[in-house]
């Protein structure tokens, strides 16, 4: 007897909660999806560039940085200049290559800066995407300088707040242009596009380029990607 | 091909935390620890009674605290920006949660303090407006006490979680580091508010009190030595990153920090003082100074070699 009504006590409060877990589990909310959403990704093609710098002036010039400072750095890796070592073979005369690697902010898509920030001033736009700054809201406490895994952020003197690439979102992209380093290169050896229309240009170039992402360990799935110079042949 | 191109340059200039933020470190540490243990010791002996330790680890854990906020606050790179903290919130953020900690740990302890030198507060009448609102704020000690405890030990491990969300450093991105800092705040919070109490509030040096805490000593002690070795192993067979940081422990200035500061100081330093000398001697007041100095200059040397040595070596 009491047997028989604990299972009917049993199959009641299945069929219950059933009930009520289900429309639960229908309407739960769900991740915006990224379908619709543009996915803004920066070529740096190391096969192209010269490290002639004008980038970063351009990148001075638009984004109204405190003289000098750019929110891209070029490191040249090898290949010597007259009178200087090459700093990759550590000769002062050789035959090695130039070659430039481009550091500046990787735009995470799961960006460790956007996750620390107390204010919430790091952030990702919403409309593009893209890890920006609000200004206003930042307050200074550096957690995000320490928590990036590439060091691409800085304090802007003249401001007092951290500062990152965005690609020029307030600056360029907000008026339809690319971004500054982007329009400035004169070696194509960086391509700017939507990597989530498939009919972009950058789209079709990461078709069929080989391109990397910096420290991907670290699972912060970087938008900025690198063609590497590698060596030809086997 | 991932890995076939890295960079080596950074755009921030030199390291993001500099000693200010080891100093808050710190003081948040003593401040929490010592709170935390005259709170064990209240509620271990049930004690009802202001004992003299209780008194002092208050007055400590209030005076550390503002000094900690002074420090965070100064560290910005415009103090006066500090307001925005409290007035903007990201939940996913360490140092947004650690704010609303502080925000009510922080006026908890003044009440606590307050509480705490109720005797004191009667000797001098120009505080006597003060009277009445102890007479009202008694009524809800207790739980008042026990949630400042929880918070107590919540902002030592949130002073770890702060630093180990940096994930570029193989030093302070460890899972131990919380617990680590709870463990070093409690033996250099109980020993600056075992100090003041002696000095300050006349507590006999071989009182029951004292005597429990030099029995709890040990064990927390231990514990910390364990704490830094399994940071030390985890490094030592880790990966490529992890085990270029463990020079850290081997070679450069932070080293000697790390030998002389935190296990001369701070851990031979006490257990010397009181193993190996005469009885005579481990018992005097000279001794009981000697080693609580020992113990906070350890702990001071722990989180500067943590930070400084930890950004020092990054991936």
């Amino acid at each position: 007897m009491s047997e028989n009504l604990e299972r009917r006590r049993f199959l009641k409060c299945l069929g219950a909660s059933s009930l009520i877990l289900a429309p639960l589990g229908c309407s739960s909310v769900k991740e915006e999806s990224d379908a619709n959403k543009p996915h803004y990704v920066m070529v740096f093609d190391q096969n192209k560039c010269t490290g002639c710098g004008e980038c970063k002036d351009a990148c001075n010039l638009a984004n109204n940085l405190p003289a000098g400072k750019s929110r891209l750095l070029m490191e040249q890796q090898s290949g010597g200049v007259v009178g200087e070592v090459c700093p990759h073979c550590g000769k002062t005369e050789c035959d090695c290559e130039r070659k430039y690697v481009r550091v500046s902010c990787q735009q995470c898509k799961n960006a460790p800066c956007v996750t620390v920030c107390p204010t919430g001033a790091a952030h990702r736009d919403e409309k593009t995407g893209i890890v920006t700054m609000d200004a206003a809201k930042c307050a200074g406490c550096k957690y995000c300088i320490g928590a990036c895994p590439y060091d691409a952020r800085f304090i802007n003197k003249e401001t007092d707040v951290a500062d990152n690439c965005d690609f020029c979102l307030h600056s360029k992209l907000a008026i339809g242009e690319l971004p500054a380093c982007v329009q400035q290169c004169r070696y194509d050896a960086l391509i700017f596009g939507d990597a989530n229309d498939p009919d972009s240009y950058v789209s079709k170039l990461l078709r069929v380029k080989d391109s990397v992402r910096m420290k991907p360990g670290f699972g912060t799935e970087p938008s900025l990607r690198y063609i590497p110079i590698v060596k030809l042949g086997v | 091909m991932d890995g076939s191109i890295e960079f080596t340059m950074g755009l921030s200039d030199g390291i993001a935390w500099p000693w200010p933020i080891a100093v808050y470190l710190f003081f948040a540490g003593i401040s929490g620890g010592a709170l935390a243990t005259a709170l064990f010791v209240r509620f271990y002996k049930n004690q009802t009674e202001n004992t003299p330790f209780y008194k002092a680890a208050a007055l400590i854990s209030l005076v550390t605290i503002s000094l900690g906020m002074l420090c965070l606050v100064l560290d910005l790179t415009n103090p006066l920006f500090f307001w925005r903290i409290l007035v903007y919130y990201n939940f996913n953020s360490v140092m947004s949660i650690g704010v609303i900690a502080l925000s009510f740990y922080i006026p908890l302890v003044a009440i606590i303090a307050l509480l705490a030198l109720e005797e004191e507060v009667r000797q001098y009448p120009q505080l006597k407006m003060l009277l009445p609102v102890i007479e009202k704020l008694k009524n809800f000690r207790r739980p008042m006490e026990i949630s400042v405890l929880v918070l107590a030990l919540s902002v030592c491990a949130y002073t770890g979680f702060l630093i180990s969300a940096l994930v570029r450093f193989p030093i302070i991105n460890t899972s131990v580091l919380p617990a680590l800092f709870i463990a070093s705040g409690m033996s250099g919070g109980a020993a600056s508010a075992k100090m003041l109490a002696v000095s300050m509030f006349k507590e006999d040096l071989h009182s029951p009190d004292m005597k429990l805490l030099h029995g709890a000593e040990w064990p927390i002690m231990f514990s910390e030595a364990l704490f830094i070795f399994m940071i030390a192993m985890s490094l030592f067979t880790g990966n490529e990153g992890m085990q270029s940081a463990f020079a850290a422990f081997h070679t450069g200035t932070w080293s000697w920090v790390f030998w002389l500061g935190v296990i001369g100081i701070g851990f031979a330093g006490p257990l010397l003082l009181n193993f190996a000398t005469s009885h005579k001697f481990s018992h005097s007041a000279k001794a009981f100074y000697a080693s609580g100095l020992c113990a906070v200059s350890g702990m001071m040397c722990l989180r500067m070699f943590i930070l400084y040595a930890g950004q020092q070596y990054g991936i």
